[in-house]
């Protein structure tokens, strides 16, 4: 059984180095003849720094795919920027540094994995010695070596997610995007993905994903924002976030169950041993909920913290 | 049977001359209007989403980029996107075209009348057709769902999130498409060949009891054995009548088309023993030379069209016969150039096929005779005239040998020296600097018609090879189909599937009908536009009378109608003329394939692929495929 790393958090940021970084981003949605019909995005402000993975957060409907399909140049932004490595979303050169793990891992079904990451690899004008080195180590690195010969079409979801992963890496790029990553996955798949996806970041490398798995998220993320109806909620480094400032949580251990009752006077009293004293912190569910209902009650506003 | 359009040599076409502007000039004004018109819609719709300035740079990128990915696009990017298509098209079961080719050419016998008289044409016509067919409908089907169901499956996420050009996923596809398609032609090529070859093959046995000795009257009055004469067994619902010389070598007679050599030895019982060899003479490639033709009326003065008989096909125009030697009578002249001793050493092979108006029936089983002569184009030198038998509808081969005889000249007669003079003349005597000679016909019966047009004489340069001629056809049909495909994976890049297949075949229906629709929209075509037309149906009204109507009702027709055309030649002027890839005829008709028609139409191919394809670029570059 494989093992979750450690998340090293905040070790590999450098805050000069934006990787992406969206200025003013807004999406609406238009019919044929141009009249508006959704506004996905409202001027959206966000940078994500080189060597952090950074969780895009909301219900469905918040912008979170509108987002990432504006940084892919997959959708034009109606007004702002998405700007990665300092270039447009729209320039396809960007594309060179940049790994895309889509949701539903859309691949041809009629291909193997061999064949699949051939012609990804082709896709990035790799001669074919380095797609030679690449695509086995790949395969291998994905668990796939028993399977690389039969169609994708014969893979399970959590196979598919291992192939759709690798080609995502062929071209070793600097910033990953990952659609949903560990939906649909057993837990042993969901552990596996979440290993992998540390593993890359301690590689260096930058991560922007988004999910609806906020266990996930609060295991692996080091930044998160929240968007909600297109709009930023709530956005920094998930430690902070999650830790409630104005609480101070006591924990201790040996006492009696009389002495509960008297707890806070009585601790240094009885010579109980004090383990801690600190803030609690809350689940990221918890915090999510709340943004969530914050924004309901107070709709425009972002959200004050705790 | 001859083909009716003459093949201008490929400058004729590029560049511009008398008859119209050239294909160059018109390439030139048809991209430069259509871009302007692209850049004038680009602007607008950006204008209206952005605002008049930023409307402006949006354009100018797209443009700027544009020109940018021309020069970044990789070969192996391309090759990827092409392995891709293949691998697409062999998952989508394309080989069942083939079987259904080969169901198709078994149950051929439905189709394909065995007791035709040209049954060389009629196969020959049969298997082009249906390849042709096979083939467009398999490239426009592959090439206009192929993006579509990438587009719905959002597989094309994964491709353009990859340094991928827009011009690379197009031209990706329409090279996988056309590499497909064209294993499938060379496929249907060779099981075409075999099954016309195959088809045409068989054997006649002489019937003995047929049998007859020709004899001649010798110079001592006695007769003298010439050859064998009689008729072949009835194969392949017909037979032949033949002719072997004293060696026993000889040929049958021209029947469907064909002919046999048959040989006949004396067997070890003295019976003579006879071998009928496989069809010949059906399976043709000639290289014809055609020449200019103009009209002698009976003063001796030039026209160039003889006398309309009342025939609405205008192609070909009659002259009126007379005796033979009259003066009294039309002639019909074609001048040929680049004849040279080289070129024809063994004397000038004409071919001809000559159209027939009886204005009485005469004996309906003879046909009309004419002449036939060499003339030299300035001096007045000619051959003497040979007499032949029309044959409607049948090619008439002569050859005139490299010594003719002199027609005598008033000159000659005035003097009375006919008798002796010498009177043997070298063809080439009748050629002028120019390589140019003239070849007269006329009618030898009197108030008898003979209808020809230019292309119903040639001379018959060279023989090609059949079975490559036949491959040349399958070429021409390779360029449609590659076209198709182009148009077929431009429409897919901003319609959905079944849209863009219709949008297809729209453009294959215009194209395959350009020059009608050419001539509707040109006014050329009686009875108006299609609002006149309807008005016209549904009051009866002959097409030939003005239109009854008051001036108001019908100028508003007529303005609405002028609109329409308008804008479908607009859109004709877009597509190309499919009709000019077909060649069927040429094949069928024994002709070969003439050079410079399929530089014309690979030229052609090539710069609607650029245009088209650039096309569907910007559609590509400027759409939300995620939208």
């Amino acid at each position: 059984m494989e093992t979750v790393a450690e998340p090293q958090k905040s070790s590999h940021v450098d805050d000069t180095d934006v990787v992406i970084e969206t200025r003013n981003l807004s999406k609406v949605y238009r019919d044929f003849w141009g009249r508006q019909k959704v506004r996905a995005l409202k001027a959206l402000d966000l940078e994500v720094r080189r060597g952090e993975i950074f969780g895009l957060l909301g219900p469905n409907g918040s912008g979170k795919s509108t987002t990432i399909k504006l940084l892919l140049g997959l959708l034009f932004p109606s007004s702002g920027q998405a700007l990665l490595f300092g270039k447009e979303a729209s320039d396809v050169a960007k594309n060179e540094r940049i790994g895309y793990l889509p949701e539903e891992s859309y691949l041809y079904k009629f291909l193997n994995a061999e064949e699949t990451l051939d012609f990804y690899g082709r896709l990035f004008d790799m001669p074919a010695a380095v797609r030679n080195e690449r695509i086995p180590k790949l395969i291998e690195e994905v668990g796939l070596t028993r399977s690389k010969r039969r169609q994708l079409k014969e893979y399970s979801k959590g196979m598919t997610r291992r192939i759709g992963l690798a080609q995502a890496l062929i071209n070793e790029p600097e910033l990953i995007l990952l659609d949903e990553p560990t939906t649909g996955l057993d837990p042993n798949g969901i552990r596996w993905m979440k290993d992998k996806i540390l593993r890359l970041r301690d590689e260096g490398k930058t991560i922007l994903m988004c999910s609806h798995q906020l266990a996930d998220v609060q295991d692996i993320c080091d930044r998160i924002a929240i968007l909600y109806q297109g709009e930023l909620k709530e956005l920094g480094r998930v430690d902070s976030l999650l830790t409630v400032q104005d609480i101070t949580q006591v924990r201790a251990r040996g006492l009696g169950a009389e002495a509960q009752e008297e707890i806070k006077e009585v601790i240094a009293r009885h010579q109980g041993e004090l383990v801690s004293i600190d803030n609690p912190t809350l689940t990221l569910e918890e915090l999510f909920l709340n943004v969530l209902q914050e924004s309901e009650e107070r709709p425009g506003m972002r959200h004050q913290g705790n | 049977m001859t083909i009716e359009e003459r093949v201008p040599t490929f400058f004729e076409w590029l560049l511009p001359s008398a008859d119209g502007i050239g294909a160059l000039v018109k390439l030139i004004i048809v991209a430069s209007a259509v871009t302007f018109l692209g850049l004038f819609v680009s602007y607008l719709i950006a204008a209206v989403r952005h605002g008049p300035i930023e409307a402006f740079y949006r354009v100018a990128k797209v443009l700027f980029t544009g020109v940018g990915d021309l020069f970044r696009t990789s070969p192996r990017r391309v090759l990827a996107m092409a392995r891709l298509a293949i691998q697409e098209s062999i998952r989508r079961w394309v080989i069942v075209v083939f079987a259904i080719f080969i169901v198709v050419l078994l149950f051929a016998g439905w189709f394909v009348d065995p007791e035709s008289t040209q049954p060389a044409r009629l196969y020959i016509n049969f298997v082009l057709t249906a390849t042709n067919f096979f083939i467009l409908v398999l490239a426009i089907v592959l090439s206009t769902f192929s993006l579509p169901s990438d587009i719905k499956n959002r597989t094309i996420y994964t491709v353009v999130t990859k340094p991928v050009r827009p011009s690379e996923i197009i031209l990706g596809r329409i090279a996988g498409f056309a590499a497909v398609c064209t294993v499938l032609l060379v496929m249907m090529c060779g099981v075409s060949y075999g099954f016309v070859v195959r088809g045409l093959d068989h054997r006649h046995n002489v019937d003995l009891e047929s049998e007859e000795a020709v004899y001649v009257k010798g110079a001592d009055g006695k007769p003298v054995l010439t050859g064998w004469q009689g008729e072949t067994t009835t194969n392949a619902h017909h037979k032949h009548t033949f002719f072997v010389d004293q060696d026993g070598h000889g040929y049958t007679n021209m029947n469907r088309g064909h002919r046999h050599r048959v040989e006949r030895t004396a067997g070890a019982d003295g019976n003579p023993v006879y071998s009928v060899g496989p069809p010949e003479d059906d399976l043709l490639a000639r290289i014809p030379i055609y020449g200019e033709l103009r009209f002698l009326e009976k003063d001796g003065s030039v026209k160039e069209r003889g006398i309309n008989v009342g025939d609405e096909w205008q192609y070909r125009s009659y002259i009126e016969g007379n005796a033979p030697g009259s003066v009294e009578r039309e002639e019909a002249v074609w001048v040929f150039e680049g004849v040279t001793k080289d070129r024809f050493p063994h004397g000038l092979p004409v071919e001809m096929t000559i159209g027939v108006f009886r204005t009485y029936k005469g004996n309906i089983e003879r046909q009309i005779l004419g002449e036939i002569w060499l003339k030299h184009p300035s001096k007045n030198l000619a051959s003497t005239k040979d007499l032949f038998e029309s044959k409607e509808f049948q090619t008439h081969a002569i050859t005139f040998s490299p010594t003719l005889e002199r027609e005598l000249t008033a000159a000659d007669l005035q003097r009375g020296s006919a008798r002796d003079t010498n009177r043997e003349l070298d063809l080439f005597d009748l050629v002028d600097d120019q390589g140019r000679i003239e070849v007269h016909v006329a009618c030898a019966e009197r108030s008898q018609y003979f209808g020809m047009a230019a292309n119903d004489m040639y001379l018959k340069a060279a023989e090609g090879q059949f079975w490559w001629n036949f491959c040349k056809g399958y070429i021409s049909m390779w360029f449609q189909m590659v076209l198709v495909t182009t148009f077929g994976v431009m429409f897919s890049t901003f319609l959905n599937a079944p849209v863009a297949l219709l949008a297809s075949l729209l453009t294959l229906v215009f194209g395959i009908f350009k020059k009608l629709i050419v001539q509707w929209t040109s006014g050329q075509i009686e009875g108006g536009g299609s609002i006149e037309s309807a008005v016209r149906i549904l009051r009866q009204d002959n097409v030939m009378v003005d239109l009854e109507m008051n001036a108001y009702a019908s100028r508003t027709v007529k303005g609405v109608d002028w609109v329409v055309q308008k804008l479908i030649q607009g859109i004709t002027e877009l597509v190309p003329s499919y009709a000019e890839f077909s060649v069927s005829d040429y094949v069928a008709l024994g002709f070969d394939i003439n050079f410079h028609l399929q530089l014309i139409q690979g030229l052609t191919t090539i710069v609607f692929v650029v245009a088209v394809s650039t096309v569907g670029y910007f559609f590509l570059k400027t759409r939300e495929l995620a939208a």
